[in-house]
């Protein structure tokens, strides 16, 4: 089990990640609705994976990753993007983001992605 | 996954973002380049279009993701076009939002308007945004600097509740008064007083009037919910009308008791089409008599005493008085005599009676349903008025009052048979006994003559079916207005007064237009509301 931060503007993809990822056995451990406080509450709760939206106001999802990775460099981050942004994708996982899920979120392929990351976190 | 659980948080968080985007695209049609709206506009449409998505609903997918490429090209250029690209950006709202109501009455998805989408993708390659010509040393903004984040404090956190249950509790800290106010008259009305227990009520009435205090602001909302979507409307009716008009709002932040705001809505809008469509004039009118082309609307709220203030205040043409002078007196509202010696102000107030509109023209805009009569008369159901000032060429200022809160009211009892029933204290002018004899009556109508004028007298045991006392030889006379005209209502007894809890009427008196609540008072019984309106 693995305690994940969400971080997104809308309630209602904070929600559906909430729902996917608690299905699976894991826990949220915090939410976030903009760049500033995902930063803060990485700091705060030190979650083992962060779900990160890209579109976010006053800091964007990248900025944070930029934020957090400076803090801690070995951090968890997946970005959250929906199509037409792979330029901003590229950008985040040069940041230092570990993998991407595409919008909107298919179950499945969340899970496999967070599973994923976390197993290579282990390593 | 539970889909109508998501597709209720769609609707909210998109109903939402409507509102914000509509306050960017207001704020970018006076600044085209105003970095921070451009950038709500996109991020908004960016987060409908992933709702839409993960609910299939493709149409708004489509529009929302051209809508959020469209700002995309926007951002990149540092500007709006001059032009039409406002409109189609307001025009691209306005489809959302109708096909978000669409989901919401339906749970489909309409269609999109395949005009509107190419429209939206037809901006061409942005050129690359002339460097800085916005630069200007007024607005405070540094040259190449990067430009400072933006500093929002953040509200403090919230929680949704649902109405009902905010008006179960409210109902629910009502019983708790009256209980109160039960258990102190039981511990009056034994042999011996118990003065602990009267210490005890009275500790506990301080508590409950705290915990109603409390309650009562719970069901206030800020008038900014109803004001909101009112600049975005004026625009509207301006582009219909053909005229150009800048709407600010004032006081917003004020709060009132959510059923009365949620009542003033629709006379608002009202009193704004109004000002837009009759008072704001053409640009080259405006221009021709000295005033700038674009029209100014300022809507304002202001608190006084236990009354808001809601006006609607245009620099338009004003009220043409000669006119409605002569139309009140040809559609009869007036006698011909009368009209002629009616002063200004008088003249003004006529615009609230029914079948009286001031139109040169009954436009398309301003000729729905609702007249100024049915915003009258809204508000005089609420306990509140409206005033009317307005000056041939400086404009006109409309001005709803209403009380703040409804639930909890200051009334004057008033015995009639064997009855007890109340009036709002706010209502009430002033009491004066009188010998019945100075009562005239001329066939079905009686008069008292007060303060040297002849004021209708309304037998309120009449009204109400009770059968009256013994004729006494004074009776008390509650001198009140109804439709800007004194009247007074005669009673056998004045029992106080109080403040009280007001309880919406059971389903089956609803139909009783005279009733407007009732409380139980502390022995048990009911005591009903009258509404002055309703009864003359």
């Amino acid at each position: 089990m693995a305690r994940v931060l969400v971080a997104d503007d809308a309630s209602f993809m904070r929600q559906m990640i909430r729902e996917i990822v608690e299905a699976e056995g894991h826990e949220v451990v915090g939410e976030a609705s903009d760049g500033d406080e995902a930063v803060e509450e990485w700091k705060r709760l030190q979650p083992d994976v962060v779900t990160m939206d890209i579109v976010m106001p006053r800091r964007s999802g990248i900025d944070a990753v930029k934020g957090i990775m400076d803090i801690d460099s070995t951090a968890c981050v997946v970005m959250c993007s929906a199509l037409g942004q792979e330029t901003l994708v590229q950008e985040a996982l040069q940041a230092g983001a570990r993998d991407f899920i595409v919008k909107p979120f298919k179950p499945d392929s969340v899970i496999a992605t967070l599973n994923k990351v976390l197993e290579k976190k282990e390593d | 996954m539970d889909l109508a659980k998501y597709r209720t948080i769609f609707i909210e968080e998109s109903t939402e973002h409507f509102a914000e985007i509509s306050q960017a695209l207001l704020e970018l049609e006076k600044d085209p380049a105003r970095v921070e709206s451009i950038d709500v506009v996109f991020r908004m449409a960016h987060s409908i279009k992933g709702m839409a998505a993960s609910l299939d609903y493709d149409s708004i997918t489509e529009l929302a993701h051209k809508l959020e490429d469209r700002m995309q090209l926007v951002r990149g250029a540092g500007a709006l076009d001059s032009g039409d690209e406002i409109s189609l950006l307001f025009r691209g709202l306005a489809a959302l939002e109708a096909m978000v109501g669409a989901v919401r009455e339906t749970g489909e998805a309409p269609p999109a308007d395949p005009d509107l989408v190419a429209a939206l993708a037809a901006r061409t390659t942005p050129l690359p945004a002339p460097k800085k010509k916005r630069a200007e040393p007024v607005s405070g903004r540094a040259g190449d600097a990067p430009a400072p984040r933006l500093e929002v404090p953040r509200p403090p956190p919230t929680v949704r509740v649902n109405t009902r249950t905010l008006d179960r509790f409210l109902s629910t800290v009502g019983e708790v008064i009256l209980n109160t106010s039960q258990v102190r008259t039981v511990s009056q009305s034994g042999a011996s007083p118990n003065n602990a227990l009267a210490e005890g009520l009275d500790r506990m009435d301080r508590v409950v009037g705290e915990l109603q205090r409390r309650a009562l602001e719970l069901r206030t909302t800020p008038l900014l919910r109803i004001l909101e979507p009112l600049p975005r409307a004026a625009r509207d009716v301006a582009e219909q009308a053909g005229v150009r008009v800048e709407v600010q709002l004032r006081g917003a932040e004020l709060e009132l008791d959510r059923s009365i705001l949620d009542r003033l809505s629709d006379p608002l809008v009202h009193l704004l089409r109004n000002a837009v469509d009759h008072g704001i004039e053409p640009p080259e009118e405006r221009i021709s008599a000295g005033k700038p082309a674009v029209g100014r609307i300022v809507i304002e709220a202001r608190r006084e005493k236990d009354t808001i203030r809601l006006s609607v205040c245009d620099d338009g043409a004003g009220i043409d008085l000669e006119a409605v002078r002569r139309r009140a007196a040809e559609a009869g509202v007036v006698h011909p005599d009368l009209a002629a010696d009616l002063t200004g102000e008088q003249i003004a107030a006529l615009v609230f009676e029914p079948g009286l509109s001031t139109a040169t023209s009954v436009s398309e805009i301003s000729g729905r349903g609702v007249g100024m009569d049915a915003v009258r008369s809204t508000l005089e159901s609420l306990g509140g008025s409206v005033e009317i000032a307005t000056e041939r060429g400086r404009g006109t200022t409309t001005t709803l009052v209403v009380p703040i809160t409804a639930a909890v009211q200051r009334v004057l009892m008033l015995g009639v048979g064997a009855e007890t029933v109340a009036i709002p204290i706010a209502k009430v002018e002033r009491i004066e006994e009188c010998p019945t004899e100075r009562i005239e009556r001329s066939g079905s109508d009686a008069f008292a003559l007060i303060d040297g004028d002849l004021v209708p007298v309304l037998d309120l045991a009449a009204r109400i079916a009770q059968p009256s006392a013994a004729p006494g030889r004074t009776t008390h006379l509650v001198l009140t207005e109804v439709r800007g005209e004194r009247v007074a209502l005669s009673a056998e007894r004045v029992a106080g007064q109080q403040q009280i809890y007001v309880k919406p009427l059971p389903e089956l008196l609803r139909g009783a237009r005279a009733l407007s609540g009732l409380t139980i008072l502390g022995d048990g019984r009911p005591m009903f509301l009258l509404d002055p309106n309703q009864i003359a």
